[in-house]
């Protein structure tokens, strides 16, 4: 559901408390109905970028903008057009649930009779609607997660940013936490997402940011991520016997660069290996194995996993070489417009 | 074997900074208390009155100090460990409640005998100026503050198991200290010298005094005494009441101690509404506006943090003020009709004087537990960011948070207003008094409020908040009146005076023209006093809320 019109533009953002940088450089655009997936190791300087979009911190240079709000300028609309959900729930004693909400509604002045109304249809979509009566303190970490993100439904914002929204979830709440995220998706709204649970962000994001440092190491989705993760893909043949599988490494190896790794299989009969060959050379390839008498069951490109590409780019950074970051990031076409 | 939990619980406390300062800040009060009261006259005073003189002010500091200090670390204690989830462990160990319970008062006397030993370089200055007895006056004070030690932190640790939330456990516990150590006296005050059941209750009720012990000790005599003998054993009396008082809380403690603590299904969130009609109709006879009942949705031109804070309070919600102006009423009425019918033989200026001590002991009670977490609450549950993301301003908010302590405390104060307003009916003279007493209370009720107000808004957490407002309000409502009770020896009229005028319970009582407060003036310097104190505070409140809330 996404429109060609940015919702969130972030330009060379820059934080720094004295001589500590917190985040360097930032530079990221997103379009309605879109869902980035913002991870990094703990202090990379994720939160930091979610406060200043929130207008919850200043920016030290650059500028970010929501919609066609300045994040520091226009600190006032900011609020009306993003959700924040902050990593900590921010429970009231002796609440229930949709006097909670019912006071948020009133804190973003939208009248009684409609947020009456409004509160119904977030609880609704949110599947809150059977605690409404619960007290807030007393329900689970994942009822509380779905109502805080009902709290950043309230106003309808176009832009809801939710800091760790599956952090300490059980899989079943993980699980409806991931179908409601990709439903405000559907609905037009443009999610930034934290998360350290990698494999729910895959499932989840369209795009995926990497921070380390304060720096953005990579930006893009999924499968361009993986991509910067090594520039030569992973393929696997799947062969219908281990018979001919000594056969088939041969014609690969002499078909890809001469470095490159083939790790032959007989126990699955498949032999994967990793190159840069474009896909019109990986045609000719699979042309040669079936000349070659391999019959061949599957061939095809194995997708570089989110936690590889973490890793890859979390790797701690020699300070001596910036350098190495900022090629990896040119190398994947910069700053990736989604 | 060691219990470990004394170690954890003495060293951990001892690694604060804060308890370096606090060690620091006691050595040179001390220090300071003798000082002042350290005779520069080069003749000897033989009678030793000058020295006794010292001795008194160094006693009443410190049993002050031990009263406004020492609360707030046991009440935190076990309730912080429940939080933390610290305590299931604790209790899942071989170790057994009897021990952790052991343990964690040890661990408090241990910081309680620190600040005792901190006190005996001045407490040898005082015995240094002889007139003193070591045996009676020395070793009595200080058997008497041990005694006291003992009682707070069992009933510190006692109250910290019913409670959920440690800002709730400094509340409960500084409300019980300020109800055994001066309201008791309050009932002797007006009925001594007479013959009646009434007053033996009286008068063993003011022996649960740690002050009305101490004064017998050091020789003042009683509170408020009007030139009455009394042949009670004070001490001895207190002696008993502590210790079996501390008994009890301390065996009440280890039961409370055990799976029962944990073992509670979450709230259903039952609502009045869904329930039968016959349950529904007694639920609104008991409570008037059922706390249990759904409520309406937050209406047009009302401030919704107001509203909330009124709602997100136990103690806040309607049938608790309810009950609360009620009791007022009827204590403030019932009290004139008793002096009108002549049941009791009390003059206008006595009925005006308790009702204006009730007044401010309720207010000093209520006030800081209202006010002092306003901010340090936000902050430390998460809900500061929250509110910043709303579109109200940070003065809306800030508004809003000071009406939810305004309006309980108005209407506090205007439920005794019928008394007062039979006062007047009874001696119309009075009705100037009157109207004065009414300004003192507001004054004492708006200052009250912005100074909680101010401390808590420097903490982020809010039982250190409740803990040092409730030691700012005491320390001005009742240091004073420690000097006070030194009026004419060791000090003078004036002296009393400047000490008073700050202190707005004083200032009411020498308006009623309450024997003891009578001769001194103290209008319209104690309303300068609370009105450019007050306007210190909101501006120090305003500051560091705009500070809070401004980005990173």
């Amino acid at each position: 559901m996404s429109s060609d019109k940015p919702v969130v533009v972030i330009e060379h953002l820059t934080k720094r408390y004295g001589n500590f940088t917190a985040l360097e450089d930032l530079s990221l655009t997103l379009k309605a109905g879109q869902i980035l997936g913002l991870i990094g190791p703990n202090g990379a300087g994720k939160t930091t970028a979610i406060k200043i979009l929130v207008g919850l911190a200043r920016p030290t240079s650059g500028t970010a903008r929501i919609g066609d709000a300045d994040c520091v300028a226009d600190a006032r609309r900011i609020k009306h057009l993003v959700g924040y959900m902050p990593d900590r729930f921010g429970s009231y004693d002796n609440m229930r649930v949709r006097e909670y909400l019912d006071f948020f509604g009133a804190a973003f002045g939208i009248s009684r009779q409609k947020r009456i109304a409004r509160i119904d249809e977030v609880m609704e979509t949110t599947g809150t609607t059977y605690m409404r009566d619960r007290f807030v303190e007393s329900l689970s970490h994942g009822m509380q997660q779905r109502v805080g993100v009902a709290r950043t439904l309230l106003h309808d914002p176009q832009v809801l940013i939710l800091d760790e929204p599956a952090n300490g979830l059980d899989p079943q709440a993980r699980i409806e936490m991931r179908d409601l995220l990709i439903r405000l998706a559907k609905l037009g709204k443009t999610l930034i997402v934290t998360s350290h649970i990698l494999s729910e962000l895959s499932r989840i994001c369209d795009h995926i940011a990497i921070l380390t440092h304060g720096k953005l190491r990579a930006f893009g989705t999924i499968e361009e991520i993986g991509r910067m993760v090594t520039q030569r893909r992973m393929i696997e043949a799947q062969l219908n016997s281990a018979e001919k599988i000594a056969a088939a490494s041969e014609i690969i190896r002499r078909a890809i660069e001469t470095d490159a790794e083939v790790i032959p299989s007989p126990e699955e009969s498949s032999i994967r290996f990793r190159t840069a060959l474009s896909e019109g050379q990986l045609g000719d390839l699979l042309t040669d194995l079936v000349r070659g008498g391999i019959r061949v069951t599957q061939f095809r490109e194995l997708q570089t996993d989110l936690e590889e590409a973490f890793l890859s780019f979390a790797r701690p950074v020699e300070p001596s070489n910036p350098v190495q970051s900022a090629s990896t990031v040119a190398a994947a076409g910069g700053v990736a417009h989604g | 074997m060691v219990n470990p939990l004394v170690q954890r619980e003495l060293i951990g406390a001892l690694r604060q900074k804060r308890m370096l300062f606090l060690q620091c800040g006691l050595a040179a009060g001390f220090a300071l208390l003798v000082i002042i009261r350290w005779p520069t006259d080069p003749r000897m005073a033989l009678s030793g009155t000058r020295s006794q003189e010292v001795f008194r002010l160094f006693g009443y500091g410190l049993l002050s100090v031990l009263l406004l200090l020492l609360p707030v670390f046991p009440a935190t204690s076990i309730v912080r460990e429940r939080n933390s989830g610290t305590l299931a462990l604790l209790l899942n160990t071989p170790l057994g409640s009897l021990r952790i319970v052991l343990g964690k008062l040890l661990g408090v006397l241990g910081l309680a005998g620190l600040m005792l030993v901190l006190s005996l370089p001045a407490a040898s200055a005082c015995y240094a100026l002889g007139g003193i007895s070591l045996r009676e006056n020395l070793l009595g004070l200080y058997s008497l503050l041990v005694l006291v030690v003992l009682q707070l932190s069992a009933l510190g640790l006692l109250v910290s198991t019913y409670t959920t939330t440690t800002d709730a456990a400094v509340r409960w516990t500084y409300g019980f200290v300020l109800l055994s150590s001066v309201l008791t006296l309050g009932p002797y005050q007006f009925l001594q010298g007479t013959e009646s059941y009434l007053a033996e209750v009286g008068d063993w009720l003011r022996c649960a005094s740690p002050f009305a012990s101490l004064m017998s000790l050091t020789g003042t005599g009683d509170v408020g005494a009007v030139g009455l003998v009394s042949t009670t054993d004070v001490s001895g009396r207190f002696a008993c009441i502590s210790l079996v008082l501390t008994a009890i809380y301390f065996l009440w403690t280890v039961s409370r101690l055990n799976h029962t603590i944990f073992d509670q299904a979450r709230d259903a969130g039952v609502i009045s509404n869904d329930q039968d009609f016959g349950t529904q109709l007694i639920r609104r006879l008991v409570f008037l506006v059922d706390p249990q009942r759904r409520s309406w949705a937050i209406g047009p031109f009302v401030n919704p943090v107001m509203v909330k804070e009124f709602r997100c309070r136990r103690f806040g919600r309607l049938h608790w003020l309810l009950r609360l102006i009620a009791i007022c009423a009827v204590l403030s009425l019932g009290l004139t009709y008793a002096t009108v019918t002549g049941t009791v033989d009390w003059g206008v200026d006595t009925i005006g004087g308790i009702m204006v001590l009730m007044q401010v002991a309720l207010l000093v009670l209520i006030t800081p537990s209202l006010a002092s977490g306003l901010i340090s609450t936000e902050r430390e549950s998460g809900g500061w960011p929250l509110l910043q993301m709303t579109s109200m301003s940070v003065s809306r908010i800030l508004w809003g948070k000071l009406l939810s302590v305004l309006l309980p405390l108005l209407l506090v104060l205007c439920a005794t207003l019928p008394g007062y307003l039979v006062m007047v009916y009874i001696e119309p003279g009075l009705k100037l008094q009157v109207q004065r007493v009414v300004i003192c209370l507001l004054a004492t009720a708006g200052f009250a409020m912005l100074l909680s107000a101010a401390i808590g808004s420097l903490f982020r957490r809010t039982a250190p908040a409740t803990a040092a407002s409730y030691a700012a309000l005491l320390a001005i409502c009742g240091a004073p009146l420690l000097v006070w009770l030194g009026r004419d020896a060791p000090f003078g009229h004036d002296t009393v005076e400047k000490a008073l005028l700050i202190n707005p319970v004083a200032a009411a009582l020498s308006v009623i023209r309450l024997s003891g407060f009578r001769d001194y003036q103290l209008i319209p310097g104690n309303w300068w006093f609370l009105g450019i104190g007050s306007a210190t505070c909101l501006l120090v409140l305003v500051v560091q809320t705009r500070r809070i809330s401004r980005p990173q």
